[in-house]
């Protein structure tokens, strides 16, 4: 099950996904995100409540990524530990801009301290 | 209580289920209903018109006897005498009625010629005339009073002189009546229930009323008249009843009921059919039903349903056997698949320098997961593990290819970093779908176990040194192949020695989820491993299946599997 919610604000896009994005998941979110970038030129992919990223969302996230460089940025936000290391094994954390929020960031400093 | 299906109704419950005996018993009924009505009607207008008629013919009756009177008897004088004789008695002489001395004090006109001749002639009237009675009489009008003179009534007789008192208001409409239309009283009486008395005056010369020839009828006789009406009209009604009732249980049966039968039959039939596997017999459009109504368009409608099920059904057919065509069209690429990978154990049987077991377990027909492993030259083993970012034809149709341009790579012999950077520039220049795929591969010398390995975003080996525990490397690890062109990929080297294991797999081990939600996990597979850290490839590859089975349970595999279990025995020939 993946949820998927939109939110616009002048030409930046937020999606933010709830729940596994696999290969079941992947086509919706693939049609969702191709279908709505059109004068986009900032897209966010809010990763807080995203549980699981398998080879096929990973495939979406690449094939956004590439529209979007032609048209403005991409960032994906809000990493959890288990999603982070999917991405640094398959180099996505190379390529991908990854931005953790004032809230995320905070919880760590404390942890850290 | 539930309707019950038309074939859980008994024989009898669908007998009972009879428009026509319903259509039966209600005509039946509203005849009957309406007949009685009629019937009651009838006989209250009827019992008018003849009890009307019954008085007038008694009126006329007394009128024609009133002047028979006048012949061959003086009824005039008679009366006066009577009546001279009655008002002569004292009141207790007159109460003294119905005794033997009262009798005597009129004994006389008993014998009298015109009493004698008067009362054979009123019995005559009485005989021929449908009435109770016909009889002379005068009014007391002081003390009420109806004192007889003349009455032949042979079963009830009344003698000249004896009286009986009378209604007041019935006497004063005989004396004062005008002359006009009927003379008649109806009263109820002790004796005789309800009576008619209708009567004509007689008069004397002088036009003084000296006596009143009565008629009297009762009521029996009016109802006498009128028992063979209510009877034949009973009758009538039943008739009539059963004859409308069968006409139109006829006309329904013919128009409704058979019809509807017709069309359930049909579609007790057409089922059958279905079930027997009979196509070509239509049952609806043969009906033929003509009844210019609902009925008849209830009829169309079910053709129109058998025509339209007929062709869903045949379109329906095509689609199953167009899937039945995609179904083993799949299921020979699932073959074709699972032989383009080695598939045969040992697969080098002349070779002792290493030991290798793999196993592909594809989540649907096809899979994106591969491995691959094969000799470079004779010094060198290529083995790899790929996993392809998509499952189904999709993946599958990117696997071989992928698996080729990586074989064709490595046979050229390129290091591992070169396979992995051609394979991507390959993928990349026609890759509009923005499929990729992950690999790790490894080049062994089977000489010197100097093992050239490069990750491109696959999943981390287990790496296991003779004496040790399996361990995790966290290789360094490029990007995934067809994601970016320019993707550049680094090599590392790690030295086997005779006993060193390694363990690849695609991300469907640590992903395998349980019924929860639970994934697998890298720690159960490090735990697995090293409970039987010397198990030979195949056994390690079995005992990782029956870890992952006994997790998962019942929920459904969800993506592929792909292990490769790898031993490296030491090289013999330099040994």
């Amino acid at each position: 099950m993946l949820n998927i919610s939109k939110e616009m604000e002048n030409t930046r896009l937020t999606f933010s996904l709830e729940g596994k994005l696999d290969s079941v998941t992947s086509n919706d979110l693939e049609s969702e995100i191709m279908n709505s970038l059109e004068g986009v030129e900032e897209l966010v992919v809010d990763c807080e409540k995203l549980e699981y990223v398998s080879s096929a969302g990973l495939r979406v996230l690449l094939a956004a990524l590439k529209l979007m460089n032609k048209q403005g940025t991409m960032k994906v936000t809000n990493v959890c530990d288990e999603i982070m290391s999917i991405f640094e094994m398959t180099g996505f954390s190379e390529i991908l801009t990854i931005e953790n929020n004032a809230k995320t960031q905070a919880k760590e400093t404390k942890e850290e301290e | 209580m539930p309707i019950k299906s038309i074939k859980e109704m008994s024989a009898h419950e669908r007998r009972v289920h009879s428009l026509s005996a319903r259509m039966f018993s209600t005509i039946v009924k509203s005849c009957i209903i309406l007949g009685l009505v009629i019937l009651i009607i009838g006989l209250g207008l009827y019992g008018l018109v003849l009890s009307q008629q019954y008085i007038d013919s008694a009126f006329d009756l007394s009128c024609s006897a009133a002047s028979a009177t006048g012949y061959g008897a003086d009824s005039v004088s008679l009366s006066k005498r009577v009546m001279e004789k009655y008002r002569s008695l004292s009141e207790e002489q007159i109460q003294s009625i119905g005794s033997s001395r009262y009798k005597a004090l009129f004994a006389e006109f008993e014998v009298d010629h015109d009493y004698e001749a008067l009362s054979d002639m009123l019995y005559s009237f009485l005989e021929h005339n449908d009435v109770y009675d016909v009889y002379l009489a005068m009014y007391d009008e002081e003390a009420s009073r109806l004192v007889y003179i003349v009455d032949p009534d042979p079963s009830f007789p009344y003698y000249p002189g004896e009286w009986e008192s009378v209604n007041r208001k019935g006497m004063e409409k005989f004396l004062n009546w005008d002359g006009e239309g009927l003379l008649y009283d109806i009263e109820k009486t002790d004796i005789y229930g309800w009576i008619c008395t209708t009567g004509t005056p007689i008069r004397d010369e002088s036009g003084n009323i000296c006596a009143f020839l009565l008629v009297d009828l009762t009521v029996n006789d009016v109802l006498r008249g009128m028992g063979p009406y209510a009877l034949q009209v009973s009758i009538a009604i039943v008739i009539i009843t059963i004859i409308m009732a069968g006409l139109l249980t006829r006309k329904m049966n013919k128009t409704v009921v058979k019809p509807i039968n017709a069309i359930a039959d049909a579609a007790v039939e057409y089922v059958n059919d279905k079930r027997n596997g009979v196509n070509d017999v239509d049952r609806f459009q043969t009906l033929n039903i003509r009844t210019g109504d609902e009925i008849e368009n209830l009829s169309l409608v079910m053709a129109d349903m058998e025509r339209d099920l007929t062709e869903i059904e045949s379109n329906l057919t095509e689609v199953t056997a167009k899937n039945e065509k995609i179904s083993t069209e799949l299921s020979l690429a699932a073959k074709i698949q699972a032989e383009f990978i080695p598939h045969v154990f040992p697969p080098f049987p002349e070779r002792t320098e290493f030991s290798l077991f793999a196993t592909m377990t594809p989540a649907k027909e096809v899979g994106g997961d591969f491995y691959d492993f094969f000799m470079i030259d004779d010094d060198h083993l290529c083995m790899l593990v790929a996993d392809v970012s998509g499952k189904g034809i999709p993946g599958a149709l990117f696997m071989m290819v992928s698996k080729i341009i990586i074989q064709s790579c490595a046979m050229l012999g390129q290091t591992a970093a070169e396979i992995l950077a051609k394979t991507n520039q390959a993928i990349c220049s026609n890759n509009e779908a923005q499929m990729f795929l992950t690999v790790w591969v490894g080049i062994l010398d089977l000489c010197t176990g100097k093992l050239t390995a490069a990750n491109a975003g696959h999943e981390y080996p287990m790496i296991k040194a003779p004496d040790g525990d399996y361990e995790m490397l966290k290789d360094r690890h490029g990007f995934v192949i067809g994601g970016l062109d320019e993707s550049v990929y680094t090599e590392y080297e790690l030295q086997l020695d005779p006993g060193s294991r390694i363990f690849v797999y695609t991300d469907g081990l640590p992903e395998a989820t349980d019924e929860e939600g639970r994934m697998f996990g890298l720690n159960r597979i490090l735990d697995v491993l090293n409970e039987d850290p010397g198990a030979d490839p195949e056994k390690v590859i079995s005992n990782m299946n029956e870890a992952v089975d006994g997790f998962v349970k019942n929920a459904e595999q969800f993506d592929d599997l792909t292990m490769l279990s790898f031993e490296y025995k030491g090289c013999t020939q330099n040994g």
